[in-house]
């Protein structure tokens, strides 16, 4: 709570102060104009699309250099646009959990990149004293680029310093990967920089109408995309569910392991598609026992050479399931990997080469696999704590498992303060009593 | 429309070109326009209508030719109104050309005249309108909000002649119902329309900034084409992922072998000549992939003990794909294809659906001649005996029609 109002109370107080500031300096915008833009605006914030892990497509920095560009050429740009970007403070997220922290400090760190990239508009297109013909677009378009990146960069920190400070134990990682956007993000404040002078120069609603227009559609186009994703995803955890159904012993496994897997990712700062990779591999990559016959993985004890034989396929069989496929392909890579181990050894399909190391990702959801393995009830055992199975994943660091992912595994569950396995950290001895089955890394 | 002769088709779709530079060169004579303003906005029509656009598996293709085809009577207008010839000649030597490169890249005649028809006959609709409402309308373009009645005016009409000629022109072989062809441009009304307003985007900002009307339209219309794309994209991955799934009783030994597949294909075949739309079409794939996929249970030591009924394997598919949380629709078509389509006592039981309806038969069909050995003939009167009861004798005679049109019964079949 304190973290919080140490960052809320100053970033609001921020807010309010450019925003008060800025309003005595500079000259007000046109208010019908601003309204209009600044409805488009709040729409294409609360409508913003998942394109992938975390990371939200949003053309409404498009809408803000439109606003823009024409409140600097026709009056002045800081006040109006540091105004209008905090109305983006709201989130729908916001609204459904009753949140009071994000909203203020997005108040004041939205009002201050809008401002910062006001002032660089104003600062470069102030001069053309109301009028822009055609030769003025080279510059319109530098200076919105420049603005766009501002209010992306201005943006980008602030969010940083909030969340480093509020969260400390928060894994920072998609945050920090924030670059990545800051391309796109600038093209998009190019174009809608553009699209204001255009208007400017040709004086024609029309285009106004027609662009909104084409863009809708695209972003239509774009939102069907993210449910159609959210759809295909779901359709790979139903078939998961199925499969545990077979056994009681490992329900929520592959949730877990992709969890696990997702947590080890984030550690190593992957970016969000090799993070995406990593998830959707945790969660195919027990498809495979679905053709497995089912008393085998119910099977309490050893089990015999040719039962062994048959439990091994399920790393094979998810490459023949998933063979047409082709956007799963590097996943079922991953997938079929997850038994190999570090040194070379293990079973697998085309992701296990005899005597090589694994890809990264297979060490990573190998140890992701092993330690729900061991941190979950079987049919052949009880669970074991958290403790031993870290501490069996270190002893095996080097030979069946990847160190620097057992490293990286141990640092992000420090971090995110929750316990797996039997609660009682069952005495050494005992442990490695249970433990001691050969399958125990082998049936996760 | 009768089917045609090899022969008079190829005739036909000679004088496709022919016909389209005479009105190509006529108008052109009555053209306002400069000659080098039509030919760049000809040659632009050629190069952009080779270009395609992702749209759904519904057949249509859809390529950015439409985007150069509603710029170009915005761009051809001035004080005197829209420049109606100029437009109209370069959709005639536009055509004319798009069809050598198509006919000579080796396109069949029987898809290739009925395509450049239907795309000329668009066209023309489109000019025709736009010039008649600007006359009604307005004279000149102002950029006003007061611009955009003719042209979505016209581009309505463009839509209805596009549909109208869609489901009249086909040449060969009928399996689609013209129903299904008309409501599939409807699936990627938001490409079309998507284009258009392009086009005419960079007709307005043309008119007032000249060439930086390129760049300038072209962003956001950047953006729109890749969404488009990754719609599709993801639209075949979920495809081959759920047909992938469906396999996974045929991998591990307890299913039957390319039975979802052929079931699948039929299934699909007679909801298109049924005139189903694409949305319909689309589930009914799902359903049909997997509807067997219960089988997968059929290692569990307690179901081979205890014994299991076709009832059971329909309600275990059903239970398998309502997990994921945006199937339930098809979960419950998948349920309700073991039931008989209607109750003893009553004309119809409106609770089957027309998919359930059509996987029931299409699943029935194959087992009898791809398990059981039957032919084609007794495996269709097997059906037919059941259509009583058992299976809805609209699709059963929709599945005769489909395999008369395919050659397998030679002779119709009599009840």
């Amino acid at each position: 709570m304190q973290r919080r109002l140490r960052i809320a109370v100053p970033y609001f107080v921020m807010g309010l102060a450019v925003i008060v500031s800025t309003g005595v300096i500079f000259e007000t915008p046109r208010w019908a104009i601003w309204f209009l833009f600044a409805v488009l605006f709040v729409l294409l914030e609360f409508f913003a699309v998942e394109v992938n892990d975390r990371q939200f497509q949003s053309s409404s920095i498009m809408v803000v250099m439109t606003a823009g560009v024409i409140f600097a050429i026709k009056s002045d740009a800081t006040f109006a646009m540091a105004l209008m970007a905090a109305m983006a403070m709201l989130t729908p997220l916001d609204l459904k959990e009753r949140r009071w922290f994000q909203p203020m400090a997005n108040f004041g760190q939205l009002a201050l990149s809008g401002a910062v990239a006001g002032f660089i508009l104003d600062a470069n297109l102030g001069l053309l004293e109301g009028t822009v013909g055609t030769t003025d677009l080279v510059r319109v378009a530098v200076a919105s680029t420049l603005a766009a990146a501002a209010y992306v960069t201005v943006n980008n920190l602030l969010v940083h310093r909030a969340v480093r400070t509020v969260y400390p134990n928060d894994n920072l990682h998609p945050w920090s990967q924030m670059h990545v956007l800051l391309g796109g993000q600038a093209a998009m404040g190019l174009l809608g920089g553009l699209i204001g002078a255009a208007y400017l120069i040709a004086d024609r609603p029309a285009i106004l109408v027609l662009f909104v227009g084409v863009y809708g559609i695209g972003h239509m186009s774009l939102y069907a995309f993210s449910q159609l994703r959210a759809s295909h995803l779901g359709a790979i955890r139903g078939f998961v569910k199925t499969l545990e159904a077979k056994d009681m012993y490992t329900r929520g496994h592959t949730e877990r392991v992709a969890y696990f897997a997702q947590l080890i990712g984030e550690e190593l700062a992957f970016t969000g598609t090799q993070l995406e990779t990593v998830k959707w591999a945790a969660l195919i990559h027990d498809l495979g026992k679905l053709a497995v016959p089912t008393e085998l993985i119910r099977k309490k004890g050893r089990l015999d050479d040719g039962e062994y034989d048959e439990m091994k396929s399920h790393a094979h069989l998810v490459e023949e399931i998933l063979a047409e496929v082709d956007f799963l392909q590097p996943m079922v890579d991953i997938a079929s990997g997850h038994h190999s181990h570090y040194d070379g050894n293990g079973y697998g399909g085309r992701g296990h080469k005899e005597g090589h190391t694994p890809s990264l990702e297979a060490c990573i959801v190998a140890v992701a696999d092993s330690f729900d393995a061991m941190t979950s009830a079987r049919s052949y055992r009880m669970a074991l704590s958290q403790q031993y199975a870290l501490a069996e994943l270190r002893r095996h660091a080097g030979g069946q498992f990847h160190p620097d992912v057992v490293d990286a595994f141990e640092r992000a569950l420090a971090k995110t303060g929750r316990r797996w396995g039997a609660r009682h950290s069952n005495d050494e001895e005992m442990a490695r009593r249970l433990a001691e089955e050969p399958e125990l890394t082998l049936r996760g | 429309m009768a089917e045609w002769s090899p022969r008079a088709t190829a005739a036909l779709s000679w004088s496709f070109p022919v016909l389209a530079l005479a009105m190509g060169g006529l108008s052109a004579t009555q053209a306002a326009s400069t000659p080098l303003y039509m030919l760049v906005a000809s040659l632009g029509l050629i190069l952009a209508s080779m270009v395609g656009v992702a749209t759904s598996d519904s057949g249509n293709r859809l390529t950015t030719g439409i985007a150069v085809a509603s710029a170009i009577p915005v761009v051809f207008s001035g004080g005197y109104g829209v420049d109606t010839a100029g437009a109209l000649a370069c959709y005639g030597f536009g055509m004319a050309g798009l069809w050598a490169i198509r006919h000579f890249s080796g396109e069949r005649h029987e898809e290739l005249l009925p395509t450049m028809l239907r795309r000329l006959g668009g066209y023309i609709a489109y000019v025709m309108v736009y010039s008649a409402m600007r006359v009604g309308v307005l004279t000149d373009l102002s950029g006003g909000w007061e611009d955009l009645i003719p042209f979505f005016g016209a581009v309505a009409a463009w839509l209805g002649v596009e549909v109208v000629l869609r489901a009249l022109l086909i040449l060969g072989p009928r399996e689609l119902s013209r129903a299904y062809l008309a409501r599939a441009l409807i699936q990627d009304l938001n490409v079309f329309v998507g284009l258009a307003l392009t086009g005419a985007l960079f007709g307005e900002l043309f008119l007032a900034l000249g060439w930086w009307a390129l760049p300038i339209a072209l962003l956001p219309y950047s953006f729109a084409h890749a969404a488009f794309k990754r719609f599709q994209e993801t639209k075949v991955t979920y495809k081959q992922t759920i047909r992938a799934l469906a396999r996974i009783p045929e991998v591990s030994g307890l299913g039957v072998d390319g039975h979802a597949d052929r079931t699948t294909a039929l299934a699909t075949s007679i909801a298109k000549e049924l005139g189903l739309g694409p949305h319909q079409v689309e589930a009914l794939e799902f359903a049909g992939l997997m509807h067997d996929i219960g089988r997968v249970s059929l290692n569990e030591p307690q179901i081979l003990k205890m014994g299991y009924t076709d009832d059971d394997i329909a309600r275990w598919s059903a239970e398998i794909i309502a997990e994921s949380p945006y199937l339930d629709k098809v979960a419950l078509d998948v349920r309700r294809q073991y039931e008989p389509y209607r109750k003893p006592g009553q004309q119809d039981d409106p609770e089957i659906s027309i998919i359930s309806r059509i996987i029931k038969v299409a699943a029935a069909y194959d087992w009898r001649v791809h398990l059981e050995g039957d032919t084609p003939l007794s495996a269709l009167e097997t059906l037919h005996a059941g259509a009583a009861y058992e299976y809805d004798p609209e699709v059963v005679a929709s599945l005769r029609r489909l395999l008369q049109t395919r050659g397998i019964l030679s002779r119709p079949v009599r009840v």
